[in-house]
Formats: C-alpha cells, sequence, structure tokens
C-alpha cells in the first residue's frame, strides 16, 4: 500500500499531526547535518541527540496519522511530493554557520514550547498523550537552547554579534511556526486545538520578546539602533554597542512594553505547502533512497 | 499449566534491556499492563525515550518470553504513551543494578543526588545533558575525578 493511491481521508486533524510532524522531520534532518562536524564533542551529541529526538516525535505523529488515514509511517516520512509538508519555513533554512543553528534552536525550541503546552490540554486524546510524552523529552532541548542563548548574548562581541544577526535572519521565519493552519477552525470548534495559533503567537512573542529585552538583543525586533560606543550590560561585563543594520520584522510591534503581533505572516506558507528553494535541496537528498529504492526496509 | 498475569510477569523479569542488560524491563518500569484475555496475552509497554533504538529489540524479546510463558497463546504486544513513562517508575532493584553496571541511576524527585558508581560521593555535577544514548548524560565526580554515566532523569 506505499504506492498506493492517497486515500480520501477529509479529517482536520490530519493537517495538524502533519503540520507537528514535519516540524520535527525537518528540523531533525537539519541538525543531524551536524553530526561529526560540530566543533566539540559535547554539542556533537548534542545536536545528534537532539535530532533524534525530534525524528522519533514525528514518527509518534506519522503513526497517529497512520490510524487515521492508513499510509504508512515511510511514506509519510518520505514519499510526499514536496508540496505535502506543512512545516514552518524556519526548520528548512539551512545550518548556516552555529550562531544560526543556536538562534533557530532557540527560536523553535521555545515556540514549540508555547505550543505544546497548550496542546496538553486538547481533546484529541491520542495528541494530547504524545504531547505528554514530548514535553518530558522536549525540556533537555530547551535548557540546552536557553543555555546558548544566555552564553552567546553574554559576549564575546564576536559571539554576541553573530548570535544578534541570526537572531535577525531567523525572526521572521520563527513568527510562520504559528502560521494559521488551513484547518484552524474546524480544529478550534471540537477543541482539537484548545487556542488559536494568533493567541499562541502572542503568547511566545512575549516570553520571548522579554528574554531579548532582558539580554540587551531586543533590537533584533525592533530594528531600532543603538548610539555609537553606547555601553550594553552582558553577563561577560559591559561592551560597546554593535553597529546595527536597521532590520525590522515584519507584523512585530511593542505595546505598552511588550512585544505583540500586529497581524502579518512574514515567511508564512509552510502550514499550505508553500516552501523556499531551501526546502527542494532538502528533500531531494532526503527522499532520495526512498524514490529510487522503492520498497527498500531500514 | 495455567496461564495467569503474575506468570507473565515473571516470565518478562527475565527480559534484560538490550543497551543495559544488567536491568530488566520490570525494573525499568516500562510493563505497563499484562492481561489475560481469552486465548490471547495482551502486553502494552511504555517507551522510556520516544527514540530509543532499543524498543523494536525490546519488543521481539516480550514477545518471545510471552510465548514461552504462555504457549499456544496469541501474543500481543504494542508500546503505549500513556501514561508517560518516568524514571521514578524504575524500582529499587533497578536503581541499585544500574550503580553496579557503573551508569548513576536517575535523580528522584525527591531526594538524594546520584552517587558516583567509582567511589559513591555525591559531589558530582553534570557535564552533558547529551550522552552516548538517548537516556543517559555524561557527568564528572568532583571527589575521585572521573568521568562517568548518568540515567538521565525523566520528570
Amino acid at each position: 500500500m506505499r504506492r498506493g493511491p492517497v486515500p480520501a481521508v477529509d479529517d482536520p486533524r490530519v493537517g495538524l499531526l502533519l503540520a507537528l510532524a514535519d516540524d520535527e522531520l525537518i528540523l531533525g534532518h537539519r541538525l543531524s547535518e551536524w553530526t561529526g562536524w560540530v566543533p566539540y564533542i559535547e554539542e556533537d551529541l548534542a545536536m545528534s541527540s537532539i535530532a533524534q529526538d525530534e525524528m522519533a516525535h514525528a514518527r509518534v505523529l506519522f503513526g497517529i496519522v497512520s490510524s487515521i488515514d492508513r499510509r504508512d509511517e515511510d511514506r509519510l516520512a518520505l514519499g510526499r511530493a514536496p508540496e505535502e509538508y506543512r512545516n514552518a519555513l524556519l526548520c528548512e533554512r539551512p545550518n548556516g554557520d552555529f550562531a544560526f543553528t543556536l538562534a533557530r534552536h532557540w527560536l523553535y525550541d521555545t515556540a514549540d514550547a508555547v505550543r505544546l503546552e497548550s496542546l496538553a490540554s486538547s481533546t484529541f486524546a491520542e495528541l494530547r498523550d504524545a504531547v505528554a510524552v514530548f514535553r518530558l523529552e522536549e525540556r533537555y532541548h530547551l535548557e540546552h537552547a536557553r543555555a546558548w542563548f544566555e552564553r552567546l548574548a553574554g559576549g564575546p562581541v564576536e559571539a554576541r554579534h553573530r548570535f544578534a544577526a541570526a537572531l535577525s535572519a531567523a525572526l521572521p521565519d520563527a513568527i510562520s511556526v504559528f502560521e494559521p493552519l488551513p484547518e484552524e477552525q474546524a480544529l478550534l470548534s471540537d477543541g482539537t486545538l484548545p487556542e488559536p495559533s494568533e493567541t499562541l503567537l502572542g503568547r511566545w512573542l512575549g516570553e520571548a520578546g522579554q528574554a531579548l529585552d532582558e539580554a540587551g538583543l531586543d533590537y533584533v525586533l525592533s530594528g531600532g539602533a543603538a548610539e555609537p560606543g553606547e555601553m550594553i550590560p552582558t553577563s561577560a561585563g559591559e561592551i560597546a554597542g554593535e553597529e546595527r543594520s536597521v532590520l525590522r520584522v515584519p507584523g512585530v510591534e511593542r505595546r505598552d512594553g511588550r512585544w505583540m503581533h500586529a497581524g502579518s505572516f512574514a515567511g508564512a506558507g509552510g502550514r499550505h505547502g508553500r516552501h523556499s528553494e531551501d526546502f527542494a535541496a532538502l528533500w531531494g537528498e532526503m527522499t532520495g533512497l526512498y524514490r529510487e529504492h522503492p520498497g527498500a526496509r531500514w | 499449566m495455567v496461564i495467569t498475569e503474575s506468570s507473565v510477569r515473571a516470565a518478562l523479569a527475565s527480559v534484560m534491556d538490550p543497551e543495559i542488560p544488567a536491568i530488566s524491563i520490570v525494573d525499568l518500569g516500562i510493563v505497563e499492563r499484562v492481561a489475560i484475555a481469552g486465548e490471547s496475552v495482551e502486553i502494552d509497554l511504555l517507551p522510556t525515550f520516544s527514540g530509543c533504538p532499543a524498543l523494536d529489540a525490546i519488543k521481539d524479546d516480550v514477545e518471545r518470553a510471552a510465548r514461552a510463558a504462555a504457549p499456544g497463546t496469541k501474543v500481543v504486544v504494542r508500546f503505549v504513551l500513556s501514561p508517560a513513562w518516568t524514571t521514578d517508575r524504575m524500582t529499587d532493584q533497578g536503581r541499585a543494578a544500574l550503580g553496579s553496571f557503573g551508569i548513576a541511576p536517575p535523580l528522584l524527585r525527591v531526594g538524594r543526588k546520584p552517587a558516583c558508581p567509582y567511589c559513591g560521593s555525591t559531589r558530582t555535577h553534570e557535564e552533558s545533558a547529551f550522552g552516548p544514548t538517548l537516556c543517559r548524560t555524561i557527568r564528572y565526580c568532583d571527589e575521585c575525578k572521573n568521568p562517568f554515566e548518568g540515567f538521565k532523569t525523566k520528570a
């Protein structure tokens, strides 16, 4: 049944499960590209372990999809056309340098934590059970991401500059983790989704914005420039203010001291199956063996 | 021979974790349910970590052990996600077995820090939350200056 026609199942829960699973699958694939290449052994283990966890979570979710529409796990993971993948664009971006990988890691895992916390009260029992397990495992990803955030935001100067530049580059895509699903209304009406994506986005931006404020990195959201020579307090002591390119994350603004989402979804499209050029290359490599050797087992 | 839940459970006590052969799956706390339903034996297991590559091997071993203990019956083994497995399901015997294997047992929700498996000191700290397998961390003993592995706390 692996290569048979896609069964006609019109269940809005499949759209949600695939969005969640594809985020984990594609990010897991990207992180696995670091295996053997990270600057030192503990981080190599961390990236590989996190990749392994994310792919396992995808597999659990594909298992739930399979129980609904009978497509097998391998076919769900590797046998879909590019436009059938629902991951957020953030997850498909190339790893870049280590700063970008860690910026994406922090943005994704803090966003994922907000999403999973909400889904813990879903009316969809199988998803709720899976989410309870995921949260116990994601806790270690979050601690890892936060430790690196503190470390890089605290300097030295080059580390902080590169981390800030990476956060700026990744932020518009991070917002699209919360791009509303095409099936959102149906999922909200029966409590499968306890809260709208927009509510979760607001909550995440508030939390992430606060962390950026506290680290003196809020300019990656606002694009406001520091005065030349201004000193910024960090955990490693005061460092000179960086030269900032004026950059603004579309759809984000500060109201009454709190970072809010103001409406537009830059970098959106993933939830509707629209992807970047980066995805085409990733898809080609990830699914190559499956396409070349139908029925291969591993 | 009468096949009962307890006779099947007794058989499962000899199924060891393939990656840490000192601890049985019963002491690991992953055997959630054993039921005799007519002509079949149903066994529900809880995955320790979702991405553990030993899960398939554990399932095969459980099927084999259950078939030997209940000949002629149908054996159905499956992994379930509820309740979520946590390290406090591990038995005291299992914690002791990990220690003797050289892996510090997981932290308890309430209680003391894991002791160094070499010298017994609790003056230890975590070096890396990620280790050679998903369920292990790398710790360091500040007393005898040895690195060691610890079972990752899941709670």
